[in-house]
């Protein structure tokens, strides 16, 4: 309980920190100006989705190996991290392409990939609400939802290759975007790389323990009664 | 289990060329998604072989999606899914069987989009032909193996169409665009250079879904209802 | 799978539910659980089934009963527990409520479909035998759709005659049924069990069916509350 509470402080101060170095200590972009700072705040989103995408696809694979219902909440946590952190990549992303490049939207591979991925896991999400794995405690829902994880991560790296072959055809907007960094530049992404690496682990932990209390909560009104479910209630209750 | 699976394959084609609404749907699915991107084209302008290519893929995307509905829920009304599960057949056989059988529907009716893209869209094979068969059966293989996989997902009282379309169609974005440039190609008369790395995708897409589909179909084609 | 059970944490089974080990066992269960999600439908279940006898499964709704059917027939998985099957795949059948029949398909080709599944290629002279032990001889090439709820049932019992099962699994299988095709369908289970098959037979029709059974499974609060021979059952407080 009281651990989360120190997590969250430290990714408040490490994000304060991380603000400070974007807007203090990293220089002005000389073409780019102010809109450059949107990239301390982009890459790190893109980031840390990535890393929620692979989280849902391990705790699949661990599902279906295992059957436990905390790879299940873990992936589902991940998942509703992963489109958060990408849909706010998207429109940090958006906003920088229009700034950069004048236009809101362009081929480019990762930006292209981060918005499939985005569509492919909020697909997962709707799985994962809807009653399309039918009743009975969602075990199948949950099955159904660990092989849509690991089919969703398998076709990253495909999405990835292909929209960089796609664009290849058209001629890019601008070439890279992260060529020329500074050193100072360099630090502020790295510390706000972590700065939300504490966030995500926040965020995760936090909704991985509420899923668990749900699940601890559902189970009680199932069978917590213990003059209907016999002597086994009163063992659920305890758990 | 090839015997097995081709069984489940004859019987599904069977009972969806005779008389089934599937592949009927999806036929007249897609001849309508040709014609109405046709309108899209400006009098007197012809349509890119890219833009024709994409509509190609579209309307076979969307055939897909009706064609492997209709494949499972054919297990579904009386219950059969209980039947094969509770007989001897490896549930891969059942994947199997449903993506041959999905495979020769999708082509089926892509004999008739063909033909309706030449007319509606203007586009004529300047290309090779080889190149388009190839292509066609690479893009899919690939599609009936993901279709196969994910249409048990459709399985189940609560399941509905749209959310397999939803949850399918990004996953599909690679082999699609691999076929939608090698089909540029082939409609323009000048072939993509980049078609060998299109190519490339197109085939390591089918070899990661089809052994993703082999091992994971199982836990999706389930008694639990 | 161990862990779930555990944290649980169930009472110990009654001693008195384990009946008397025998060499013709058919089908073996070991303390099987089952959850569905968080909720326990299946607690410490055990019993076994013999050659050329029938165990009625009984108990009120949602006692587990369908559930357990499904778990001995490889249907879904248990979370607890073993499950010893003593005939192989091909000899297990199953006859649930559902019928099994693909509706455009004529009786014959449906009946043929199956047996292939099951690894066999029946002859025409053989499809109308087993068709004609259900009464159904005069309607082989008629599709399955457009048959009653009888006939329907009829057609699904000779697709287990079919298969030849030694190990049949019953999920209330008159349900819906007239009184003469549940009449026919008592006789051939009797059939099926002078064959040497073992009949594991969820009812809902205590007192009709218990005659045509030789032990008894009752389900209550998820829990085996009885496990014995027919003979000593005493109805326990089934009220349906």
């Amino acid at each position: 309980m009281s651990n989360i509470r120190i997590l969250s402080a430290l990714t408040l101060i490490a994000l304060i920190v991380g603000q400070w170095f974007i807007w203090a200590y990293a220089p002005l972009e000389e073409t780019m100006g102010l809109v450059q700072k949107i990239f301390y705040i982009h890459m790190p989103l893109a980031w840390w989705a990535l890393v929620s995408f692979f989280v849902v696809f391990a705790a699949s694979i661990r599902h279906l190996m295992t059957r436990s219902a905390g790879s299940d909440i873990l992936a589902g946590a991940a998942a509703e991290i992963g489109v958060l952190l990408s849909g706010l990549a998207l429109v940090s992303g958006s906003i920088w392409g229009r700034a950069a490049w004048n236009v809101w939207w362009t081929w480019d591979p990762r930006l292209t990939t981060t918005l499939i991925m985005w569509f492919v896991y909020a697909g997962y999400l709707v799985l994962r609400g809807s009653s399309a794995g039918g009743g009975m405690g969602g075990e199948r829902r949950a099955m159904v939802s660990a092989v849509l994880g690991v089919v969703a991560f398998l076709d990253v790296p495909l999405v990835f290759y292909s929209a960089r072959i796609w664009r290849s055809v058209h001629p890019a907007v601008l070439a890279s975007q992260g060529g020329g960094l500074e050193p100072e530049m360099w630090h502020t992404v790295l510390v706000n790389l972590a700065a939300f690496g504490l966030l995500w682990l926040t965020l995760l932990w936090a909704r991985y323990s509420l899923g668990r209390a749900e699940e601890r909560a559902q189970a009680l009104l199932l069978h917590g009664s213990p003059d209907a479910q016999g002597g086994q209630a009163g063992q659920g209750g305890q758990a | 289990m090839l015997r097995r699976a081709g069984f489940i394959a004859a019987k599904d084609l069977r009972l969806s060329v005779g008389g089934g609404q599937g592949l009927v749907q999806a036929m007249l699915l897609g001849l309508l998604l040709i014609f109405l991107f046709s309108l899209s084209r400006p009098t007197g302008e012809l349509v890119s072989g890219q833009a024709a290519g994409a509509i190609f893929w579209l309307a076979s995307a969307f055939g897909l999606v009706l064609v492997f509905n209709d494949l499972f829920s054919l297990e579904e009304g009386q219950g059969c899914r209980l039947g094969l599960l509770s007989s001897p057949v490896p549930e891969h056989a059942v994947w199997l069987g449903k993506g041959l059988a999905g495979f020769a529907l999708l082509v089926i009716s892509q004999a008739v989009f063909l033909p309706a893209a030449a007319v509606f869209l203007g586009q004529d094979i300047q290309g090779s032909w080889g190149v388009l068969i190839l292509a066609l059966i690479g893009v899919d293989w690939g599609l009936a193996a993901l279709g196969a996989l994910l249409g048990a997902l459709a399985q189940g009282q609560g399941a509905r169409e749209s959310l397999f379309s939803v949850i399918l169609f990004p996953l599909l974005l690679p082999v699609l665009l691999g076929g939608i440039r090698i089909f540029a190609g082939v409609f323009s008369g000048d072939a993509a250079s980049d078609q060998g790395l299109w190519a490339g995708i197109i085939v390591a897409f089918d070899a990661v879904f089809t052994a993703a589909g082999a091992f994971l179909f199982p836990f999706l084609y389930t008694g639990e209802e | 799978m161990g862990a779930r059970a555990d944290s649980q944490n169930p009472p110990p089974v009654r001693a008195d539910l384990r009946a008397d080990i025998r060499a013709d066992i058919r089908a073996d269960i070991r303390r099987v659980g089952k959850f569905f999600g968080s909720r326990l439908v299946l607690r410490e279940v055990s019993a076994q089934v013999h050659a050329g006898e029938a165990l009625l499964v009984v108990g009120g709704n949602g006692a587990g009963k369908t559930t357990l059917l499904k778990i001995m027939a490889g249907l879904c998985r248990p979370t607890a527990g073993e499950i010893d099957l003593r005939v192989a795949p091909e000899d297990c059948a199953y006859l649930g409520h559902a019928t099994f029949l693909y509706p455009r398909l004529s009786a014959a080709a449906n009946l043929t479909f199956w047996a292939r599944m099951y690894g066999q290629t029946p002859a025409r002279e053989e499809l109308e035998a087993v068709l004609s032990r259900v009464g159904l001889a005069r309607v082989i090439d008629e599709p399955a759709g457009t048959f009653s709820r009888g006939m329907a049932q009829r057609l699904n019992l000779a697709r287990v005659f079919l298969i030849k099962p030694q190990l049949v699994f019953l999920d209330e299988p008159g349900t819906g049924l007239d009184p003469a095709s549940q009449e026919l369908l008592r006789r051939e289970i009797e059939n099926l069990k002078k064959a040497g098959a073992g009949v594991v037979w969820v009812s809902h029709h205590l007192t009709a069916d218990l005659p045509h059974a030789e032990s008894v499974l009752f389900l209550k609060d998820a829990g085996a509350a009885y496990f014995g021979p027919a003979s000593g059952f005493d109805g326990g407080d089934l009220t349906c």
